[in-house]
């Protein structure tokens, strides 16, 4: 009888996980193909030299920590002031600024400008501006890079949403974090590389697609996974009733072992990819419980983020993403989905910043204590902004915009307390080094030692790229 | 560390070949006329004199140029440079001296020294690979030699296909190709696996033991022609087939779009797995979907047919801008049709001419205007946040007996309201007359009322009567109203395409913008390299339709083509070509051309008869053979291009959860067609939805047991036991589904409570049948359900083992027996004690959790 045993598939996984990390000439991509996630023959997905070649330079930081404001927060009232919106408030929008441009619920209306809903003030050594929203962010002054001319092409959140996770809004190409692992391979032995959360709270949630983590035409196992705030954290991950971990862990045993007798006559070569997916299956049923259990850590930690423990809050969310940073998982996206804010803004900015805001600063400080912060990213932002215009779906509002606004970095080769482009006098239109989505997506992946031209993919013909086929270019001027 | 990495990855990057390894900066004019030299003859002397390696253009050289230079020597007029282009020949010999071959500008342009000269640039990312050059140089060595992209012309008739003979020509036609390779056919697959194989091709469900034992049992000459036939006509066929036609044209129960509300469109699922059952002819089948609608009369299952035209994603979210919509469901209906049907790109003309194959911006827009007389805006204004949501025009579906019974009660409505129009007209009248007279009547301020004459009273009793008349009547009109709408809340709904009187006006929109409204308007035509239809007035659907399956002067060629290959590969396992979706420059050009020429006449010729090819493939000896690979096929041949053996790979999502039902005896097929039904999920699976939030509704009664072809497929979150193992979620067309082996697949396979029911009904059959109670007995009852044989010694021993821990935790404990076995609904049948059943599920579990248990071999 065939004796592999539970340490020697163990070993086998090192091994495994050894070249992942050896780098001698097998990149993440390349051991793909030797582990035969997908089928070498098939028209898909095939191994492409440009990923063996990862890192093309020196990488500045292993993880991104991406907190999603799904629904489009106002930049009008976070980090872009536009003392020209008091002084216009209620007056005609000058059709200079909107002639031609696409519009979303207010299309065929009459459009006003709107002031800014609340004030601003300067903070920190760097006097960047914040709004009375963030009295938490605000202390951030110093750590942060404020980018205020982002642009997108996608006016409808759906889309929108897309196009920042994958760069295109056609449906089934693979989204940032899916690109990143499937790059650079994942660093954790028991967890995935690209973990998802949302939070609980705020106006009418967004609905957010599985899209958006979604590996597209890469090897699945590089999609993302779902983590739960309540209920099974990651599902399927708890035995079935009734099922112990020790007859769990013989039920794996018994199906390596039966497919390792099997594979003596058929030869399978990817058996042992099998093997070693039931060996992580199997390890992810004890390190995801253990990962969600916030009981190791001390009450100070929870009150700072403003966590309790199962409550599916944004504070909780952002503990869990310190930990999983901190386990080696590559890529977290947060979602927070109360940010469209039609009308009724200051109520909900309030409701929204109330749920976010504290957390949001807990991340970082503690990031910044742990010594994280060097070589991790965090990105705050939404899919688009908040228009200049005033919208009154109960109160004063913003209607969706999309021809600027603001998002912010910061952590490993991001500068600190600093400004970066401008929108005009209305906050209209990116006017200064104006930051499409496909730059920050350079960005995001030179900071990874990626260049997003020379990162492609074959697919129906085409070397895809995550910044897709017009030019992109990297935002120099954010980084140190 | 990372710097020298780094600069060694460069050099390595942009300097690919070992003779330029100065660099820029030490370039001078001595060095280029030494390196000149040896660029000129080295490659000549390394290959040797009139090297025996033969070059084929469409198969080694074509895809080089066009993955290479096409980019900017290809068909896109607008980035093309130096007006020189690579696919065509006329262009391409302006650098290509076939008189002086060494002289072609062409060859020193990409051996060439200085980046700046060299070809491709180097900062396009493409530099041409070692073998590349080889490929190159040789071709041009060998007198340059041009032919006509292999997908565009017709296939050249096979004489191995019509030669009449006992073997299979598909046989002939693979051993050809096979002696060129230097390989040698698998032998035959032992009759377990090939049952279990034509089974899975064929039905997508295992065969039962009993079908294993008539199989070997039948020592007839065409024991396997027999079976072949049988499960053709088999219902389970159309229900396999439409997995995969679902996939290419994105079938799903939901927009998809943000709200990812239902949407009305089952029926047109099942109009496809009906039209794969009775054999429907592909051009037929081609024609229904695409302008259904556009047949004269058509019938009822002609409208549902049209659906195709409405089963792309769309939105109602608030705040969309119609013309920017109206441009997104253009392009996707491009993508889908172009992608389907002739294995087309044509999505990337969208913005530009495309880059690699002759297909233009203004292809795409007139492609585009085929489908601008589809009405399917409205929802623009009246979709709704209800579920399902409203995308008119639908209608109603209903068994015959409903529908004979609802048109007889609309035309009873019918009536009932003419009389209802009638009395009331009457009763108006009348009331009319008896006020106007009642206001003659009405006395003098001071004298006293005069009494109603008789006329007046008969009026009032008139009155009195048309008004009771009217309620009865009423009453008559809310009981058939009642029974009209229980008829119709049994009948289903179903988009369909109808024409608007004026079709949208189509444009050219400048690098897809649609805002820019400056770009020509175009009619419906297809590609124009392609040909054209012919006609006076606007062409419609219906001519697309027919030009698609039209082999003499449309597409049909390449259709047929297109979906040979795609039958060659459900069968085979990969492509003759191994590009399932793209048959243009940037595809794989078939290794075997003949046999995919005589695939599509055979396709073409039996007058589109899927069944026939489906049998021709697997009649075949090639079909047949071994999935296990010699040494030499395995070395030669890995990716299994020339067919040296057939192949092994993992089972599509649908048909892992049927093949555990079915072993569990749990799989209901009581009936074709249906309501989509929803299997048990992760209870807040759906916590992501909104517009409304959604709370599933698991299918309570037997249904939840029905094929996987039936569940419902909400885009946006696809049932996690289908997503585990790679179903798409059908926002695009998808000809090959990916097949990955992950962790979270072994979750879902090991904890999903839809494979704990089905191991505990396996479990069941095996101790409810079996005789005798010995271990090995039983498992080999369970083997011969699960796998189709019987365990080997090993096998038996290792699961006796993880029996017996098993038993130990089960019957010291039987509250976790209980627990375990309470999972699902499905109640085991059999009377064994608790612990028994529990650990024999323990062992089914791990007997369908094999490698062996999801994979066809």
């Amino acid at each position: 009888m065939a004796t592999t045993n539970r340490s020697e598939l163990v070993n086998q996984l090192n091994r495994r996980t050894f070249l992942q990390r050896g780098g001698v000439g097998f990149g993440a991509a390349a051991l793909g193909t030797l582990l035969g996630h997908w089928n070498p023959s098939s028209g898909c997905g095939q191994f492409n030299e440009s990923a063996a070649a990862l890192p093309h330079h020196p990488p500045k930081i292993k993880r991104v920590i991406f907190l999603c404001m799904a629904g489009g927060p106002s930049h009008l009232e976070t980090f872009d002031y536009k003392p020209e919106l008091e002084r216009l408030d209620g007056k005609p929008m000058p059709e200079s600024f909107t002639k031609g441009q696409p519009i979303a619920q207010l299309q065929g209306q009459t459009l006003k400008c709107l002031r800014p809903l609340t004030k601003f003030k300067k903070f920190g050594e760097s006097g960047l501006e914040f709004s009375d929203f963030l009295p938490y962010q605000s202390q951030l002054a110093d750590d942060i890079c404020v980018v205020k001319s982002l642009v997108t092409e996608q006016i409808n959140h759906d889309p929108a949403h897309t196009f920042m996770n994958t760069g295109t809004a056609i449906s089934g190409r693979p989204s940032m974090g899916s690109w990143i692992n499937y790059g650079l391979g994942n660093e954790s032995e028991n967890l995935p590389g690209f973990v998802v959360m949302s939070s609980v709270g705020g106006r009418n949630p967004q609905p957010i697609a599985s899209r958006q983590w979604s590996a597209g035409f890469l090897p699945s196992r590089h999609q993302g996974v779902e983590f739960n705030s309540s209920g099974n954290p990651v599902h399927y991950v708890q035995n079935p009733r009734g099922i112990s971990e020790r007859q769990q862990s013989d039920l794996v045993r018994s199906i390596s072992v039966l497919d390792s007798i099997r594979n003596q006559k058929i030869q399978n070569p990817e058996i042992d990819t099998r093997i070693a997916a039931y060996e992580l299956a199997f390890r992810m049923q004890t390190s995801v419980p253990e990962l969600t259990d916030l009981s190791d850590e001390p009450q100070h930690v929870l009150d700072m983020y403003g966590a309790t423990p199962g409550d599916g809050s944004f504070g909780s969310n952002c503990l869990l993403a310190r930990r999983l940073a901190e386990r080696g998982v590559r890529f977290i996206q947060l979602y927070h989905r109360g940010w469209d804010h039609h009308g009724g803004l200051e109520k909900y900015m309030k409701v929204c910043c109330d749920h976010t805001d504290r957390a949001t600063w807990a991340l970082m400080a503690d990031l910044k204590q742990r010594g994280m912060l060097e070589d991790t990213l965090v990105v705050w932002g939404g899919e688009f902004g908040r228009t200049p215009m005033f919208q009154g779906k109960g109160g004063a509002g913003r209607d969706h915009h999309i021809k600027g606004f603001s998002m912010w970095l910061a952590g490993g080769g991001v500068k600190k307390g600093h400004s970066y482009g401008e929108t005009d006098s209305l906050g209209y239109h990116a006017v200064k080094d104006v930051v499409h989505v496909r730059d920050l997506h350079a960005t995001i992946l030179h900071l990874f030692g990626i260049d997003h031209a020379r990162f492609t993919v074959p697919f129906q013909g085409l070397d895809m790229k995550l910044t897709g086929v017009k030019p992109a270019r990297v935002a120099h001027g954010i980084l140190t | 560390m990372y710097k020298s990495k780094y600069s060694q990855n460069r050099k390595l990057f942009f300097f690919p070949r070992p003779f330029i390894i100065l660099g820029k900066k030490c370039f001078s004019p001595l060095l280029f006329v030494l390196a000149f030299l040896l660029i000129s003859f080295q490659p000549w002397q390394a290959l040797g004199q009139g090297s025996r390696k033969s070059v084929s253009f469409i198969r080694d050289v074509r895809p080089i140029l066009s993955d290479k230079c096409f980019q900017c020597h290809g068909p896109d007029s607008e980035t093309r440079e130096a007006e020189l282009r690579f696919d065509k020949e006329e262009s391409a010999l302006r650098v290509i001296d076939k008189k002086e071959p060494r002289q072609s500008e062409f060859l020193e342009r990409i051996l060439h020294l200085d980046p700046d000269v060299l070809m491709p640039p180097p900062e396009t990312n493409k530099p041409l690979t070692a073998a590349e050059i080889e490929t190159l140089t040789l071709w041009i060595q060998q007198g340059a030699d041009w032919s006509e992209y292999w997908a565009y012309v017709k296939p050249r008739a096979q004489p191995a296909r019509t030669r009449q003979k006992d073997s299979n020509w598909i046989d002939d036609l693979v051993a050809v190709n096979l002696r060129r390779g230097g390989l040698f056919p698998a032998p035959p697959a032992d009759p377990r696996t090939l049952l279990r194989r034509v089974y899975f091709d064929l039905t997508g469900l295992p065969p039962s033991p009993l079908n294993i034992e008539s199989f070997l049992a039948d020592k007839g000459p065409d024991a396997f022609e027999r079976v072949v036939e049988k499960l053709l006509a088999s219902p389970r066929f159309g229900e396999r087939m439409a997995i995969y036609w679902l996939d290419l044209v994105r079938y799903a129960d939901t927009v998809g779009y943000h709200g990812d509300q239902p949407h009305n469109i089952s029926p047109y699922r099942d109009w496809v797995i009906n039209a794969f059952n009775s054999n429907l002819s592909f051009d037929q089948f081609t024609r229904e979907q695409i302008a259904g609608d556009l047949i004269e009369n058509p019938s009822e299952s002609q409208l549902i047919a049209s659906g195709y035209n409405r089963l792309l994603q769309t939105t109602h979210e608030g705040g969309l801008q119609p013309r920017e919509y109206s441009a997104i469901y253009a392009a996707d209906r491009v993508r889908n049709v172009s992608l389907v049907w002739m294995g087309a790109t044509l999505g990337c003309a969208q913005c530009h001419d495309h880059k690699y194959d002759p297909y233009t911006i203004r292809d795409f827009y007139a492609l585009s205007a085929f489908f601008a007389d589809i009405d399917d805006e409205a929802h623009f204004k009246v979709g709704t946040n209800s579920l399902p949501t409203k995308r008119p025009p639908e209608i109603l579906i209903l068994p015959k007996a409903d529908r004979i019974e609802l048109d007889s009660l609309t035309n009873e409505i019918a009536k009932v309201n003419r009389k209802l129009a009638s009395l009331k007209t009457e009763l108006s009248k009348k009331t009319k007359l008896l006020d106007s007279k009642k206001v003659a009547n009405q006395p003098q301020s001071d004298q006293p009322a005069r009494p109603l004459d008789k006329e007046n009273l008969d009026l009032e009793s008139q009155i009195r009567q048309l008004n009771s008349e009217i309620k009865s009547s009423q009453s008559v009109k809310t009981n058939l109203d009642k029974s009209k709408s229980s008829i119709e809340k049994r009948g289903r709904w179903t988009m369909i395409s109808k024409s608007l009187d004026n079709p949208r006006i189509t444009k050219v929109l400048a690098r897809g913008d649609w805002m820019d409204d400056s770009g020509e308007v175009v009619s419906p035509a297809v590609p124009s390299f392609l040909g054209e239809i012919k006609k006076e007035t606007r062409a419609d659907r219906m001519d697309l339709a027919n030009w698609l399956t039209d082999v003499e002067s449309g597409n049909g060629a390449l259709t047929a083509r297109v979906f040979a290959n795609r039958f060659w590969y459900l069968m085979m396992g990969s492509g003759v070509s191994r590009s399932l979706d793209d048959f243009g420059g940037q595809g794989f050009p078939p290794n075997n051309g003949e046999l995919l020429d005589a695939l599509a006449l055979e396709f073409i010729e039996s007058g589109w008869d899927v069944k026939q090819l489906v049998r021709q493939i697997v009649t075949s000896k090639t079909y047949q053979q071994s999935s296990i690979p010699s040494a030499e096929s395995s070395k030669l041949d890995p990716y299994n291009e020339y067919f040296s053996h057939q192949s092994r790979y993992r089972l599509p999502a649908e048909l892992i959860r049927d093949s555990a039902l079915s072993v569990g005896g749990l799989l209901n097929l009581n009936t074709l067609g249906g309501n989509s039904i929803k299997p048990a999920q992760p209870e807040n699976y759906y916590q992501h939805l909104n517009f409304p939030q959604r709370r599933y509704q698991p299918t309570a009664n037997e249904d939840q047991w029905r094929r996987s072809v039936y569940i419902h497929w909400q885009r946006m979150f696809l049932h996690p036991t289908l997503k585990a193992f790679d179903a798409p979620s059908r926002e695009e067309c998808t000809a090959e589904r990916p097949s990955s082996n992950t962790p979270s697949a072994a979750l879902v396979l090991m904890n999903d409570p839809i494979f704990i029911e089905a191991a505990r009904m396996l479990a069941s059959r095996t101790l409810a049948s079996s005789q005798n109670d010995e271990f090995a007995n039983r498992l080999e009852r369970l083997y011969q359900l699960a796998l189709s044989r019987p365990p080997e010694s090993n096998e038996i021993e290792l699961l006796k083992t993880l029996f017996q821990s098993n038993y130990e935790v089960f019957s010291q404990n039987q509250e976790k027996a209980k627990a375990f076995l309470n999972i699902g609904q499905a109640k085991a049948n059999t009377n064994t004690d608790e612990a028994t059943l529990a650990t024999w599920t323990a062992i089914a579990r791990a007997v369908m959790n094999t490698n062996e248990f999801i994979t066809r071999n």
